[in-house]
């Protein structure tokens, strides 16, 4: 707020719940999701996913679906990791970028699988928290936040998140605080209404059957 | 000019303008109106021991003097100029009409009551050095009878407006200007100095009221009570904003809200006006009111407010109104330009939302957003305004408003935060749509139409742009262009580039072309063509017969 040159319209997730109020809901959700903190296209992460398997099936209690991402689902290695804890392995597709179609349906899948769990969990706190916190899961946050290959320090790694949001992390997290901190961080005080964004991007009404 | 066709009642008493009009000239004189004839009514009650001999001295609004004429037993004029004295001595038959000027009048009896609400200036003549202000203001309370009273105007050399004028009238070089102004060192400099000056000719202050919003026309009288106070910005901010055309150094708006807010309502005001009396006797039976103030052709008298409530005043409106209390909050226009100052828009999303629902819930209709104050929880119109014949819809009355909005928040140069619409139309809608109600041009026609027949123009077209809003919008442009030519410059460089690759494509795409029609033409590509036809033909052949 009061930075010239932008726009607060809050994240995408907003839109989504907005849109689709009951995608994927379930009259009882059970287990944990849990999104071991992952690299991207260009650069890979490490860390012993075994040994976070073994902590995850340690403190879990319930069935646990890992999520990971697509680089490394297609990896057998990893998979098996998780795998041979007894534990559900599954991907949301691929993210998707400006050029390309793909992963549109990314944030639709994670709505789903949210809403199907009674708890979110990771290594590191991410967006896929504050995404469940968003839809009502518990959230944990725990284990080994591995390392990403040429982390930039100046965002301030680990330590930074932990200094930022220290009532987050944990076996087990306040789930009132983790709901506001959702709130905040997804910007749902700043969501836009849909003739503001359709003026905003230049959109043309189209008659939808 | 036929002097011998004066009016019996006039007496030239030396000094006298025989070819000089102050009622003529537009800006000759202090256009008093409702504010000055409801005090004037106070100071000649109907119902008790009237003064019976009034004094006007110097030019004043013919409506005054009518009602003044109408109102006092004996009545008296003092006017320099032979015209106007001769128009209103024909006019009003029962009235002295002294013409000259005033240091040269020696009334035979002094008066009750004098009336000088156009100040000092207009009372010397061009036809003898003017005198001081202090020399003018012993001979004006000379005129003043024991017990009787004397109301005086005087112009504030250092007042809000003037900060504002891009051309004082002062500085015009007009005919009236054969004494500059400003070099009189008794002439009073503040509010203390009125004071003193009064005292020091034997009289004592019964009242001081600023006026506002201007010298030229005032139409507010806050008492120096009332300025003392933390005044509600619902009672300040009409006061604060333009009133006509004249070219201004800025909006006087910003400044002037200001000046209310620090309180110097009283020090930096545009007009004094003082009733004082001649008198050791303090009770007087006159009950002057704390304020007074015009909106339209009403009046409203600024009350103290009762005990209970924690706001300093009242407003009533006159003759018999019933006392209603000034809402509390802020101006809503204020509100969202200091939030789109912001780039808030999340405050301004949200008052918009509560300014619809207000609308929908039977909110005025003829409400603006500099014309409603809000205290956090529900909006109050500051005053009413012409209500429309028929009530239109409620996303009509909403569009309105935020189109009016719109037009001023762009006119005056405000930064915004909406980088797509540059006209007033566009944002219009996307505040329509911030509010939740979005709507389409027939609402902005409709809502057009319904300013015009509120006639309360937005659109600022009319008036000449001050001078800082001149310099604000030329900055703007200069930022703008900057910034397109910068573009240009990237794109021209892109574009070189990109015709420098074209040109080296299709240089290889030829020389490949060529390469390829060389290689046609060898016999050994002739030969395996031909060797490869027959081929291609029966397994043609082949397909169909399968599919």
């Amino acid at each position: 707020m009061g930075r010239r040159g932008h726009y607060l319209i809050g994240a995408p997730w907003i839109y989504l719940l907005d849109l689709e109020p009951d995608l994927g809901a379930k009259a009882k959700r059970e287990g944990t999701i849990w999104y071991p903190f992952h690299g991207w296209e260009k650069h890979s992460v490490s860390g012993d996913h075994a040994r976070l398997a073994a902590e995850i099936k340690d403190v879990e209690t319930g069935p646990v679906t890992v999520c990971l991402y697509w680089l490394e689902f297609a990896n057998p290695r990893i998979r098996q990791a998780y795998e041979a804890q007894g534990f559900r392995v599954i991907c949301h597709g691929e993210r998707g970028s400006r050029w390309d179609a793909g992963g549109r349906d990314f944030l639709r899948k994670q709505l789903t699988q949210l809403r199907r769990h009674r708890r979110v969990a990771s290594n590191r706190l991410g967006s896929a928290l504050f995404y469940g916190a968003s839809v009502g899961c518990d959230v944990a946050v725990y284990g080994d936040p591995m390392q990403l290959e040429d982390e930039r320090p100046e965002y301030g790694g680990t330590a930074r998140r932990l200094r930022l949001w220290p009532e987050l992390h944990g076996v087990g997290v306040d789930p009132e605080l983790a709901r506001q901190a959702a709130r905040r961080e997804l910007g749902f005080d700043y969501q836009a209404t849909p003739e503001e964004l359709r003026r905003m991007f230049g959109w043309k009404r189209v008659r939808c059957a | 000019m036929r002097m011998t066709e004066a009016p019996e009642n006039v007496r030239l008493i030396g000094g006298e303008m025989l070819l000089w009009s102050d009622l003529s000239n537009v800006s000759g004189f202090t256009d008093w109106r409702g504010v000055a004839l409801e005090l004037m009514a106070r100071l000649l009650p109907a119902d008790l021991p009237a003064p019976r001999r009034v004094l006007l001295v110097g030019p004043h609004p013919q409506v005054l003097v009518d009602e003044v004429a109408a109102r006092a037993p004996s009545a008296a004029l003092l006017l320099r100029s032979y015209p106007d004295a001769c128009a209103l001595g024909e006019r009003h038959p029962d009235l002295a009409v002294h013409c000259g000027r005033l240091e040269a009048f020696a009334g035979d009896e002094p008066y009750d009551l004098v009336l000088a609400f156009d100040g000092l200036q207009r009372t010397h003549s061009a036809e003898a050095p003017a005198a001081a202000w202090r020399e003018s203001l012993s001979a004006l309370a000379a005129l003043v009878a024991p017990g009787g009273r004397l109301v005086l105007g005087v112009r504030n050399d250092l007042g809000v407006d003037r900060f504002l004028e891009a051309r004082p009238p002062d500085r015009d070089g007009g005919d009236d200007q054969w004494e500059p102004h400003g070099f009189d060192p008794s002439y009073p400099d503040g509010p203390a100095a009125l004071d003193a000056g009064l005292e020091a000719a034997g009289l004592q202050v019964r009242c001081a009221y600023a006026a506002y919003p201007d010298s030229l026309a005032p139409r507010a009288l806050l008492s120096r009570e009332a300025l003392a106070h933390d005044l509600p910005e619902a009672l300040t901010f009409p006061l604060s904003s333009r009133a006509d055309d004249r070219m201004l150094v800025s909006d006087p708006l910003r400044l002037a809200r200001l000046v209310f807010r620090h309180r110097l309502g009283e020090e930096l005001a545009p007009f004094w006006l003082t009733v004082a009396v001649r008198s050791e006797d303090t009770a007087d039976p006159v009950d002057l009111p704390l304020g007074l103030i015009e909106e339209g052709q009403a009046v409203h008298e600024v009350v103290p407010a009762v005990a209970t409530d924690t706001r300093p005043v009242a407003m009533r409106r006159l003759p018999d109104g019933e006392d209603r209390p000034i809402p509390a909050g802020r101006v809503v226009e204020e509100i969202l330009v200091e939030a789109c100052a912001r780039e808030d828009v999340r405050a301004v999303r949200e008052l918009l939302a509560a300014l619809a629902r207000w609308v929908e819930d039977g909110g005025d209709a003829s409400a603006t957003t500099d014309s409603l104050v809000w205290d956090g929880e529900r909006f109050a119109a500051i005053g009413t305004g012409p209500a429309p014949q028929r009530t239109p819809a409620p996303e009509v009355v909403l569009c309105r408003i935020l189109w009016r909005f719109a037009v001023r928040l762009l006119a005056a140069g405000h930064h915004h935060p909406w980088p797509w619409p540059l006209q007033a139309d566009q944002l219009t809608l996307t505040l329509c749509g911030m509010a939740g109600r979005p709507c389409e041009q027939r609402e902005l026609d409709l809502a057009r139409k319904l300013e015009a027949e509120l006639g309360r123009p937005a659109e600022l077209a009319g008036t000449a742009p001050t001078y800082r809003d001149l310099l604000r919008a030329r900055d703007r442009l200069a930022d703008q262009l900057t910034a397109a030519l910068a573009r240009i410059a990237r794109l021209e460089t892109k574009l070189t580039y990109r015709e420098r690759e074209l040109v080296r494509a299709r240089g290889k795409l030829r020389r490949t072309q060529r390469k390829a029609s060389a290689y046609r033409r060898t016999l050994g590509y002739r030969l395996s063509r031909r060797l490869s036809r027959p081929r291609q033909v029966a397994r043609r052949v082949m397909r169909l017969l399968s599919g």
